[in-house]
């Protein structure tokens, strides 16, 4: 091979070292360090290098840890509540609004507006709305004739209730947007077939629409199950975790695990353990999506075979 | 020739003067440094912020302050301890900080400082300053490892220290011929009766929501009646009866409460007793502050303040903050000597008067700061109880104060059985303690 030829070969690599170099130290390097904090017992008045080495102790620790595995219950239970009524709502709405009426971009932009709003004022409203006393809630119940309210924020049932209420409030928007926007761009052509073979509005959506928006619905409830298993400002705000441990979901469990007990080789753990379900996730969700549009690639070539 | 010899001793005497003038100023020789510290956001530190100016006046030092929220400036200290030359000359701390800053030898031991008679104050009277809170946030490596006792050493002072105190509706137990309480059971009884007396309002306000908040409540109670989390070689008696009977107290008081009081932290229990929605308030002194304010207050003249009730002894609560000199300090001799001026009789009575907590027995019976605030009286003498072991300073107490916290959380909103809870609480703490290494003596 000549020296030109050499050059050429490797003039894509050099271009892409830079970028490569740059990813490996900004994404690679604080999980390849949140990684080795994990096998240290790390206090937080102690350099990185003075923490002492326990290997997997952290995890062993973890997996008998009862608050942690029920932050983790919790956590699951939260997560999966809130993206499918998100899900239902949000994709729900994309179908009623997918229309063209008047004020439809103004509707629009106040549908979006609490995605836009901090989690943290997010918390703090939704508190005062659920406050026992002044709160509109019970204050709505009691002025309609009922003696007592609901215990919103003092009561483990009616606090997953709650936290569900406020994340679903906040995020049913983004689902919303992003199911409308896939509806939009739908091939306009399919669904004219599907009224000249006398398709209701029902059939439609069902075997039309939902099915040509499904990789746009799958990232998006990807990335919405990724947020809710992250999810710790609003629930902070509002319940702390409580009563007891019931509204405690894992992220809450790592801060309180990093700054209250001042154990961050523990907290690294429980961060890891956390990437580790959320990788397994979108890796399973992505295989799902491949086996999918396989199985819809070979439906297609045999209905073609089969014209044919 | 006469002359000049005059002049020469003239020159001299005037040399002899000004060099003895010079040595009996203290802080000459660090005028025209500047000192950073790194205080809280916080009542007390906003009225050391109106004082501070005098200090620079009177010695030539310079003070900056890097004021943060209480969260930032524990994560900034934490950065900044570690460090081989630190950026802070002083630092406020809380408690719990005392117990993690000595073990990791942040913090500079105040014998040296003390000692030395270039910087020791003669007049400082350290007898003085209230003994609860120098147990409590000043000595470490004394019993248990930290309180005081023969082998401990000083390493802060109590600088914004806190204890807990009954505030009551005067105006209500007038009305209805209350007495004040003055134990447990008197305590119980008036929270109960003011929801019947008064339709709509809650007898004690308390803090109650999961985690901290529980915890801290039912610690209030758990000393006075007798009880404490660890015994003196660390076996949890939180379980026993009188850790039953502070559980069951907080339960009553919870009940007997304002609407939603299960819900409430430090700031909801006190904007109940604020907003007048409660009749008492048992806590923190930091609150005595707000009662007044018109624009915060909508109880203001109707409060009058009591010691915290006794149980089976007398114990307030002791916590809030101490000032230390890091270790990695750049100015620890003109550090020492702020910490000093700020903690003396007449800084601590000007900060009194200008709203903050002062630490010394004296500026509690000051008739200037009385003048100002009355209250004071009352807190002197309840800080004749304060008790530095309410609670245990140790490195992994934020995993047991957490479980406490969400165990009687469990207790106050769901009916949970307060013996199971606490016996929960106990195997959980012994077990906590054996992976810390407090059991490898036995």
């Amino acid at each position: 091979m000549s020296a030109v030829a050499r050059a050429n070969r490797l003039t894509p690599y050099m271009f892409l070292a830079p970028a490569t170099v740059v990813l490996v130290f900004a994404l690679l390097y604080p999980i390849g360090y949140m990684v080795y904090a994990s096998f240290l017992d790390w206090s937080p008045s102690q350099r990185i290098g003075e923490a002492d080495f326990i290997g997997l102790r952290n995890y062993a620790n973890l997996l008998t840890d009862a608050a942690f595995l029920e932050s983790f219950w919790v956590t699951i239970k939260f997560a999966a509540v809130v993206v499918t009524l998100e899900m239902i709502i949000g994709v729900g709405l994309a179908l009623l609004l997918d229309r063209n009426i008047r004020g439809m971009s103004l509707l629009r932009t106040i549908f979006i507006l609490p995605m836009m709003i901090a989690p943290i004022v997010v918390g703090l409203m939704w508190r005062y709305m659920y406050h026992p006393t002044v709160g509109i809630f019970n204050r709505t119940i009691k002025n309609l004739g009922f003696e007592q309210g609901i215990p919103w924020l003092s009561d483990s049932t009616w606090s997953f209730i709650a936290v569900v209420i406020a994340d679903v409030w906040q995020w049913t928007p983004f689902i919303f947007i992003l199911a409308l926007a896939a509806m939009q761009s739908l091939p306009r052509s399919a669904l004219e077939a599907a009224e000249i073979d006398g398709a209701n509005e029902w059939q439609k959506i069902v075997l039309i629409k939902i099915p040509l928006m499904m990789p746009v619905l799958i990232v998006t409830l990807l990335l919405r199950l990724i947020d809710a298993f992250k999810v710790l400002e609003v629930i902070m705000v509002l319940t702390n975790g409580g009563p007891g441990l019931s509204t405690e979901i894992v992220a809450l469990r790592i801060f309180r695990t990093a700054q209250e007990f001042q154990e961050l080789g523990e907290a690294a753990a429980m961060s890891n353990l956390l990437l580790i379900m959320l990788m397994a996730l979108t890796i399973g969700m992505f295989m799902y999506t491949k086996i999918q549009e396989a199985r819809t690639a070979r439906m297609l070539k045999a209905a073609q075979a089969e014209d044919e | 020739m006469l002359n000049t010899i005059k002049k020469v001793g003239a020159g001299v005497t005037a040399l002899t003067l000004s060099t003895t003038l010079a040595l009996a100023n203290p802080y000459e020789e660090y005028a025209g440094e500047t000192l950073v510290v790194n205080f809280p956001a916080h009542p007390h530190f906003d009225a050391v912020m109106k004082v501070l100016p005098e200090f620079t006046k009177e010695t030539g030092i310079r003070v900056e302050v890097d004021q943060l929220q209480y969260l930032k400036m524990r994560e900034k200290q934490t950065l900044e301890l570690t460090k081989n030359k630190g950026d802070y000359d002083l630092i406020a701390y809380v408690v719990f900080s005392k117990a993690d800053y000595v073990y990791a030898d942040q913090l500079e031991n105040l014998a040296k400082y003390f000692m030395n008679p270039k910087l020791a104050d003669p007049g400082y009277d350290a007898g003085d300053l209230i003994d609860g809170y120098v147990g409590n946030i000043g000595v470490a490596g004394g019993r248990k490892g930290y309180l005081p006792g023969p082998t401990g050493s000083l390493f802060g002072i109590p600088f914004g220290s806190e204890t807990s105190i009954l505030g009551y509706r005067q105006d209500i137990f007038d009305k209805h011929g209350l007495e004040v309480p003055t134990n447990y059971e008197e305590l119980l009884d008036v929270a109960c009766k003011i929801p019947e007396l008064e339709p709509g309002m809650g007898g004690l306000a308390s803090r109650a929501a999961s985690g901290h908040h529980a915890s801290h409540a039912f610690l209030l109670h758990l000393a006075p009646l007798g009880g404490r989390i660890f015994d003196d070689n660390w076996n949890p008696i939180v379980n026993n009866e009188a850790g039953v009977k502070a559980a069951e107290a907080l339960k009553t008081i919870v009940d007997c409460g304002a609407e939603g009081a299960e819900t409430f932290g430090f700031a909801e229990a006190g904007a109940s007793f604020l907003q007048g929605n409660s009749a008492m308030f048992l806590d923190s002194t930091v609150f005595a502050g707000q009662v007044n304010n018109p624009s915060k207050s909508k109880v203001v003249g109707k409060v009058a303040w009591a010691p915290h009730p006794v149980g089976t002894r007398a114990g307030s609560q002791t916590g809030g903050f101490g000032i230390g000199i890091p270790g990695n300090a750049q100015n620890k001799d003109a550090a020492f000597l702020l910490m000093q001026w700020l903690t003396s009789k007449n800084a601590d009575k000007m900060i009194a008067i200008a709203g903050g907590n002062p630490s010394r027995f004296s500026t509690h019976a000051d008739p200037e700061v009385l003048a100002v605030h009355p209250h004071l009286k009352v807190f002197g003498e309840a800080l004749k109880n304060a008790d530095p072991d309410w609670r245990p300073i140790i490195p992994v107490w934020g995993k047991i104060n957490a479980d406490i916290g969400t165990s009687l959380s469990k207790v106050l909103t769901e009916d949970a059985d307060i013996q199971e809870a606490l016996d929960g609480v106990a195997a959980r703490a012994r077990d906590i303690m054996e992976g810390a290494g407090y059991y490898t003596w036995n």
